[in-house]
This record gives structure tokens, sequence and C-alpha cells, in this order.
């Protein structure tokens, strides 16, 4: 595990993706907004307050922060295919399951600071904006910013897991994540919009990653109308409860992991 | 190739016995030659075999057998050279034995497990093809990632780091190294384990002529003792100065093996001398010659080196001149060559 967390914690790549990660989070989540007319904002001035630090900045993490996740989640295995050092680290001792299951967690454990330094950054931006209102602070609950980063890895583990497996299938960086966007933006983005229109799709997009992680967002407190409004990440199709939110999504990491995992013991290493 | 000892004259006027002048080649100086090592037995006890393959087969598709029904037999502490030409089923066999590519059938057990079970794996070290490592890590960084993964203490990475003469550089990043540092860490990470089984493909590949003499010096250094090791090269110098027994691969199948004086067969006379025609026919009634056969002014004999004294004497005797009477071996890449043409 040691090892593994030093090969994440020395490439560039995980400090880049989690110093952008947070400064767009804040940026998208407080400053763009604020700046431009906080009271035109679906939520008022006040969901930029600490009392919505929860809701405002868990809506950020189903899509935008999926796809950071994403991206990591194809670096931590595709990178190995394209360095080769998949074959290095094969001939050591243990078994390739055990292999796969360190970097596994250790990938899991890198999300841990994306959530925290976004909640941070969150917290800080929120007292900023309640200073410059002249307006009370009232943080919101331990218990629900708990359970609001929780559920903010819980979905980042979701799409690091579609990213590892697209990176195993892939053996590369580059069309691992270019699948990855193109399955969150197209086909999930499309057919939950015409899930209204056509019934038969509204089964099948409450399955969907993003439907689920805006589904753990909207029982957070994020403000649905700002889920149905936030560009290009922005989701409209149906929400399902949030525990059945949660089930599904650790279904899916299960699932997926595991499956990266099948196909990495059975095929060769060339 | 000439080898060993060379009858030479001082001039082209014919040599007695007493005036020919012995001449060591410097190429093939008797302290480079590989000494057989007392420790080894190749006697073929089940016990000993370090590697055994049956009827390992490697398919890709209904096309292409890389590796067709290879019985393979390595014993414990030999060096054993693994040679073919580019894309003969080396590396794919390497790595059959390694468990990264699964066998379409036959199989194999290495140091008595199955290939890529953590217990023979805890005993292998490898390179296989190029070295490859995290290139933003330092290489101590990637000794230690590997040092973790296969339950070695971490004093080991500065020992092997040490004795691969990396340490001055063990601080740079993977990136930054030559392709001759990237290779001797290749091979410090082979030894993190300090395995018993060594398998070194093509460890040479990319260096240039110093840094291959560096690494076929290393090599030799890694044979001693009671290791295995299986080299894999298509470079024939390399694998005959350091082997103790070569297998050569063709199409994925094995089609000689022995040792490299097997292979290389027994050594013969190469004469020069006038009038040839008369010299071949009494070289041939002499006693021990089996065949003698004229080329291009060249008397070749079929006869035991060590009969050059009696016939250079017995052709001065004779009144023949004798210009050149030298010992000819077949090197190992003409049968090499031969074997894979």
């Amino acid at each position: 595990m040691t090892a593994e967390l030093l090969i994440l914690r020395k490439r560039a790549a995980t400090w880049v993706l989690l110093g952008i990660w947070t400064l767009l989070g804040v940026f998208f989540a407080y400053v763009v907004p604020y700046a431009l007319d906080p009271e035109d904002q679906t939520g008022g001035v006040e969901q930029f307050f600490p009392e919505s630090l929860a809701g405002t900045l868990i809506s950020g993490f189903p899509f935008f922060g999926g796809v950071f996740a994403l991206m990591l989640g194809v670096f931590a295995f595709g990178s190995e295919y394209g360095w080769g050092t998949l074959k290095t680290l094969f001939t050591q001792r243990p078994s390739r399951w055990r292999v796969v299951a360190t970097k596994l967690a250790a990938l899991g454990i890198v999300l841990v600071p994306f959530v925290l330094t976004l909640f941070a950054a969150g917290a800080v931006s929120s007292y900023v904006i309640a200073q410059i209102e002249h307006a009370p602070v009232h943080w919101p609950s331990a218990w629900l910013i708990v359970r609001a980063m929780g559920a903010g890895w819980l979905i980042l583990a979701v799409w690091a897991a579609l990213g590892v497996l697209l990176g195993v299938l892939t053996r590369g960086t580059s069309l691992a994540i270019g699948v990855g966007i193109l399955y969150g933006l197209v086909i999930e983005g499309l057919l939950s919009a015409f899930a209204d229109s056509v019934s038969l799709l509204q089964p099948l997009t409450e399955v969907f990653l993003r439907a689920n992680g805006y589904s753990i967002a909207a029982a957070l407190g994020a403000s649905v109308d700002s889920i149905e409004s936030s560009g290009p990440g922005s989701y409209s199709g149906p929400l399902v409860g949030g525990l059945q939110g949660v089930a599904v999504l650790v279904v899916f990491t299960a699932a997926l992991a595991a499956l990266a995992g099948l196909v990495l013991n059975r095929r060769d290493v060339t | 190739m000439r080898v060993g000892l060379r009858l030479t004259p001082a001039s082209v006027a014919p040599l007695g016995p007493a005036e020919t002048r012995l001449r060591a080649d410097p190429e093939y100086a008797p302290g480079r030659m590989r000494k057989p090592r007392s420790s080894r037995s190749f006697g073929a006890v089940a016990s000993d075999l370090v590697i055994e393959t049956s009827g390992l087969t490697k398919r890709y598709g209904d096309a292409l057998v890389a590796v067709d029904t290879l019985d393979l037999r390595v014993r414990r502490g030999e060096v054993y050279g693994f040679l073919g030409p580019n894309g003969a089923g080396k590396t794919t066999t390497l790595r059959m034995l390694l468990g990264l590519v699964r066998p379409t059938s036959g199989g194999a057990t290495v140091l008595g497990a199955a290939p890529g079970s953590p217990e023979g794996l805890a005993r292998i070290g490898a390179l296989v093809e190029a070295p490859a490592f995290y290139p933003y890590l330092s290489g101590r960084d990637n000794l230690r990632v590997l040092a973790s993964h296969a339950r070695v203490a971490e004093e080991r990475v500065d020992a092997v780091l040490e004795e691969v003469r990396l340490s001055d550089r063990a601080g740079d990043r993977f990136a930054t190294y030559s392709l001759g540092m990237k290779q001797r860490l290749g091979v410090a990470a082979a030894l993190l384990k300090d395995p018993e089984l060594l398998i070194l493909d093509e460890p040479t590949n990319g260096l240039d002529p110093a840094g291959m003499a560096e690494m076929r010096e290393f090599m030799r250094s890694l044979g001693e003792g009671d290791r295995t090791l299986v080299l894999s090269s298509h470079l024939m110098g390399e694998v005959e100065e350091v082997s103790d027994r070569v297998g050569v691969i063709r199409d994925g199948a094995l089609i000689a093996e022995g040792t490299v004086a097997e292979l290389r067969g027994r050594a013969g006379l190469r004469l020069r001398a006038e009038p040839i025609a008369e010299a071949a026919r009494l070289v041939a009634t002499l006693p021990g010659v089996d065949a003698v056969t004229t080329a291009a002014g060249l008397i070749e004999v079929d006869v035991d080196t060590s009969r050059a004294p009696s016939i250079n004497r017995t052709l001065v005797e004779a009144g023949i001149a004798v210009a050149e009477l030298y010992p000819e071996q077949t090197s190992l890449e003409d049968v090499f060559l031969e074997l894979t043409a």
C-alpha cells in the first residue's frame, strides 16, 4: 500500500488534477455565480453561505468531479500499460489479484484529499461570502458534512472505477478518457434527456451514474434547480431516492473494479 | 573463427617444429574463458530441474504459433543460453515461464511451482525485454516500490543499487537515465529478491559496445555460485561467453540444445602448405585423421588438434613448406546461422 501511495503521490498528474479540481470547484460553485448575480441564482444568495455548504458542493461531484476521478482511475491503470510497468509488478511476489487490490485501495485513498480539499476550500469561500454579505455564519451539522463527504467520495469512486476499467480495457489513457467522457456526456446525458418523452428509457436512466449521483446530491441538500442548470454537467432526468443512489453506486463501484481486476487477472501481459 | 593457440610462421618460409612459435590470441586469452564451476552437477535429476516445460505452446489465433510444443529443461546452477533470431519465440517463452502470458497448451513448472504463482515468483528475478519503470520516480523509489510488492527489506534496495553501480544516480528520475543505466536498474530490480533463478531477456539490447562489454562482465558474475541464470539473446558472443548450456529456438521450436562445446563440435586443423596436393595426400595418411578437404588454398583437417606438432613435423620432414598450421573451431554463430537458416 505504501508503495502504491508513493506512485500516486509522486505523480505530477495527481497534484495537477487536485489543484485544478479544487480551483474549478470553488470557481464554479462560488466565485462565478456569486460574481455574476447572486440574487438571480436558483438558490438565491443563501446557497453561497456556510449553511448550504454540503448541498452546494456535492452538486459538483456527480459529473464535474466524476471527470476528474475518471482521469485518476485511467491514469492509475492505463499508464501502467504505456510504461510497461505491469509486467514489472506482476513478476514480483504477490498475485495479480493482490497487486490490483492494492492499487485500487491506494486509488481510493487518493480520492480522500480530493473531497477534503474541495470541502475546505468551499468552507473558506462560503465564509468569505457570508462576511461580504454581513450574513450570520451557521455551519451545517457535522453529521451532514460527514455524510456529504462520504457521498462525494463514493461518487468519485464510481467514476474512478469506471476509469480503471476503461484504462484496462483500452490498455492506455487517451482513448479511455475520451470514451469515459463520451459515456458521461453523450450516452448518459442524452438518454437521460429523452427519459421524459420515452418512458422505456426511464428504468435505464435510473441506474445511470449521473442519475444516482445527483439523487444523492439532492438528498443532501443540493438544489434540483441548480442540478438542472449547471452547464454541460446539468441533469434533468429522473431522480431516485438517496439510499437507492448510494446502493447503486456501491454496486457499480464494486462491479467495475471487480471487472477490471478480472480482465487484468486473465489477460496476457505482453 | 580462429580460436585458441595459433601457430604462425615468422615468414612464408617453411618452419620446422622447433622454429614454430606459439602466439596466444588475446581475444581468447585463458583468463577470459569461462571455467566450469565445481559446484555444478549436470546429471539430470528431476529435483535439480529449475525449469521444466512440457509441450509448451502459445498460439495467437490460427495463423501464428509463437511457441510450439516446447520441451525445455534448465538445471539448477547452470547458465542457460536461450538463443534464437528475432521473433523466434524466446520472449514469449520467458513470459510464459513468468506467468505473464498463459500457454495455449502444455505446461511448465518453475522452481517447482506453477508459472506466475507467488511461491515461484518470490524466488525469481527477471528482466524481460526493455526495463519498465515509473519514469517520474527515481531509480531508488522504483526499487522501493518493487521491494514493497516483493516483501523484500528496503536495505536490499541500496545493496543492489551498489551492485549495479547506480548508487550515485539512484536519486535521479528514471526518465533521465541513459539506456545503459536503465538496463542496469532493470538488473538491479531482478536481483532485489536475491533470486535462485534469474531470467534476463536481451540484457544488452540497445547498449553501446562499452555498455555491452560491461553487462557481459556483470552477467558472468551473476552466474557464479548456485544461482541459475537463463539468458535470452540473439547475440552469439554474449551467450557463448557466459553459458554452460545453450538451447536454440526457431519458429517457436527448440531445434538444438547442448553445451557450447557440443554445439560447436570438435575443433579441427587448418593448414596452408606447398605443394598443397601433396600435403593433403600425406596428411590424409596420418593416424587419427578422419577427413581432409582442400578449399581456397587451405587444407582442412578433421583431427584432434593435439596432433598439430606431429603433422607439422611429418610435413616438414617430407620437404613440404608449411606456411600456416592452426586449430579452427566452428563458432557458435556459425552453428546458429546454420541451424536457423
